[in-house]
């Protein structure tokens, strides 16, 4: 076997590890909220898991990949040693594989987008100095600690508060769900299509630009609106029921909305995070094709089909241990919360994700359940998790960047 | 499972409606006791007060087990003090009734004529009371659901104050009561003078304590 194909089935390996890791580590990020409030059983919730996360990175997923790779570090100064990047790129993908693998083992909430930053800082600083490294990024994932629980919280605690005055609030809170259920559809269908379309669907050569995207959705916004009007109607109303009987049916109808959540979700998910495990990859390729550094790296259909295979193959296969648990464990949840925490947090991602922002999907959700707590929303909060939260944020960067170091070093032992 | 999912603990809400049923099932316990008590049948007093001392007993334990479990890290809908407030209150009113069951065992009681009915009376109307403050923990779980607002906290503070009216209603005929009883004079035993003082004086102190819960709902509607 030549030094090539031995590094590209190396690359590939490590892109096919990462990519199983994302799909083990956090499927129950992007369904768990729904498993546990029973919109969804853990097999249905699997399965959308699947469909949702494959559709999102395939079709979105190559966006995102390119800032991860350019942002962090410049390309250019492997010119002279193009090879370095190959090892570098390696390096960091068994780096932030290695450290979801421990966490997820651990039950660590972390964030998959974070472990390849660090990846790539560790063998970027060994490269080629410190001065190699964008800080400015860097300072930009360390903000997003902040930014994206607060964004996520907020978003969430007003959606909450909207549900609560325009549905909980009222006497006949089943009358005003069914009356707002076509709203809320066309809403998440107007931001869900939007996503699709907008500078995504690259690889089916569809990208729109913003108007025509944005106009698109709004009919397929308006399509599902009509539609869920109808069905709507259908939703049994009976005046004699009391209040609570009424909650309980309200909360059936958020059944729906949380469904179409989780599909959301799972789909940002797989739009954002596929992009950690065939970003470095479709770098490797490029390189390895006629051994230069390229400025633009062309993501290849392949590579995210893979990418996207294999975070449904990590789901299906671990991510399902960790999800028949959560019904049972998860008893205090409704639909209509679930619904203000995850519809919060997947928009703050998606928006976020489409500005080209490292966000994590994880950081967001825990912002977004603490705002729906603010709310008065949940019965209780355990915030004591919150510190083991924060530290294993902390130390996501600095392992893998210490990981990739070393990998990187005993590449440039054996392979000089 | 300790990923973000972990931040969704067991709620306190529903240890704390246990905890009520349990002084539901004593409260159910004081209208056969009177029965008993004026049919002279001590040995159902005796059983029935033992029964009530059991079930105080119970409710004791999920009470301990709420207050075990209220860590420093979790955070309520509502203020952490009133929350143990409402429990206490709650507890308050098993307690009550344990104390009548156990007033009532000290001695074999008669019940003189002149207060019979007024006994009756109060003795039913405090039961009434007490049940009112069970119904309206019954309405935390909607309650939560409406987040402590809207026609659902609208409903809750009338039923408060509704339980208020009774409560006074209650001290009116507690009075009454002992005015009845303190007009016996001579015609009535120290002993059995001091043990009705002190049956009407907790008679008095279930209701007191079920409007406890009454105003503590409404801290929780006022935040």
């Amino acid at each position: 076997m030549d030094l090539d194909t031995f590094l590209l089935s190396f690359a590939v390996i490590a892109c096919i590890y990462m990519a199983c890791n994302i799909g083990a580590n956090d499927v129950a990020n992007a369904m768990g909220t729904s498993v546990g409030s029973k919109s969804l059983t853990f097999r249905q919730a699997i399965l959308i898991a699947a469909v949702a996360e494959f559709v999102g990175a395939f079709f979105v997923g190559g966006e995102v990949s390119n800032t991860i790779r350019k942002g962090m570090l410049d390309p250019l100064m492997f010119e002279a040693v193009p090879y370095h990047l190959v090892y570098g790129m390696i390096s960091a993908l068994v780096a932030a594989a290695l450290w979801l693998h421990i966490a997820s083992y651990l039950g660590w909430p972390v964030s998959t987008t974070h472990s390849i930053v660090g990846g790539v800082v560790g063998f970027g600083v060994i490269a080629g100095g410190m001065d190699v490294i964008n800080w400015g990024k860097i300072g930009m994932v360390v903000l997003s600690w902040v930014v994206s629980p607060v964004m996520g919280g907020l978003f969430a605690f007003l959606l909450f508060k909207f549900i609560s005055k325009a549905v909980f609030g009222k006497r006949t809170p089943l009358i005003y769900a069914k009356n707002l259920l076509p709203y809320m559809v066309f809403f998440v269908f107007v931001i869900l299509t939007n996503a699709m379309v907008y500078k995504g669907l690259k690889n089916l050569h569809m990208d729109l630009s913003f108007t025509r995207a944005l106009v698109i959705s709004l009919m397929v916004g308006a399509l599902t609106f009509i539609i869920t009007k109808y069905l709507a109607r259908k939703i049994p109303y009976n005046p004699s029921w009391d209040l609570k009987k009424q909650f309980h049916e309200t909360e059936n109808v958020f059944k729906y909305l949380q469904i179409l959540t989780a599909f959301y979700v799972a789909f940002a998910h797989g739009s954002n995070d596929v992009a950690n495990a065939v970003g470095p990859l479709a770098a490797v390729v490029a390189i390895l094709k006629d051994g230069q550094v390229h400025m633009n790296v062309p993501m290849p259909t392949w590579i995210l089909g893979l990418g996207g295979g294999f975070i449904v193959f990590g789901l299906m296969v671990w991510g399902a241990k960790v999800m028949a648990t959560i019904g049972e464990k998860i008893t205090e949840l409704t639909p209509s919360r679930g619904f203000a925490a995850t519809f919060g947090a997947a928009t703050v991602v998606l928006i976020c994700s489409k500005m080209g922002l490292p966000i994590s999907t994880t950081h967001t959700l825990v912002g977004s359940v603490i705002g729906v707590g603010l709310a008065r929303g949940l019965p209780t909060l355990n915030l004591g998790i919150i510190r083991m939260i924060a530290i294993s944020w902390i130390s996501t960067i600095p392992f893998t960047a210490v990981i990739s170091m070393l990998c990187f070093k005993i590449f440039l032992v054996f392979l000089p | 499972m300790r990923s973000f999912l972990s931040m969704f603990a067991k709620s306190p809400f529903k240890p704390l409606a246990s905890h009520m049923d349990k002084v539901r099932a004593c409260v159910e316990q004081v209208k056969p006791l009177f029965d008993a008590l004026d049919k002279k049948d001590y040995d159902s007093v005796q059983k029935i007060s033992e029964l009530i001392v059991k079930l105080e007993h119970e409710a004791d334990i999920i009470k301990d087990n709420i207050r075990i479990h209220m860590r420093q890290s979790m955070f309520l809908p509502v203020d952490k003090k009133d929350f143990m407030r409402l429990l206490s209150a709650q507890d308050d009113i098993a307690d009550a009734v344990e104390d009548l069951a156990v007033l009532l065992r000290i001695k074999n009681l008669d019940t003189p004529d002149e207060i019979r009915s007024s006994l009756k009376e109060l003795v039913a109307h405090i039961v009434e009371t007490a049940h009112m403050g069970c119904d309206l923990i019954s309405e935390l779980e909607a309650l939560l659901e409406a987040s402590f607002g809207g026609a659902e906290a609208e409903k809750v503070e009338k039923a408060t104050q509704e339980l208020g009216t009774a409560e006074w209603e209650a001290d009116r005929k507690q009075f009454a009561l002992a005015k009845k009883l303190f007009s016996l004079g001579d015609d009535l035993a120290a002993a059995d003078l001091l043990l009705w003082n002190e049956v009407i004086k907790k008679l008095g102190a279930v209701a007191d304590k079920t409007e406890q819960i009454g105003k503590t709902l409404r801290m929780f509607l006022s935040q």
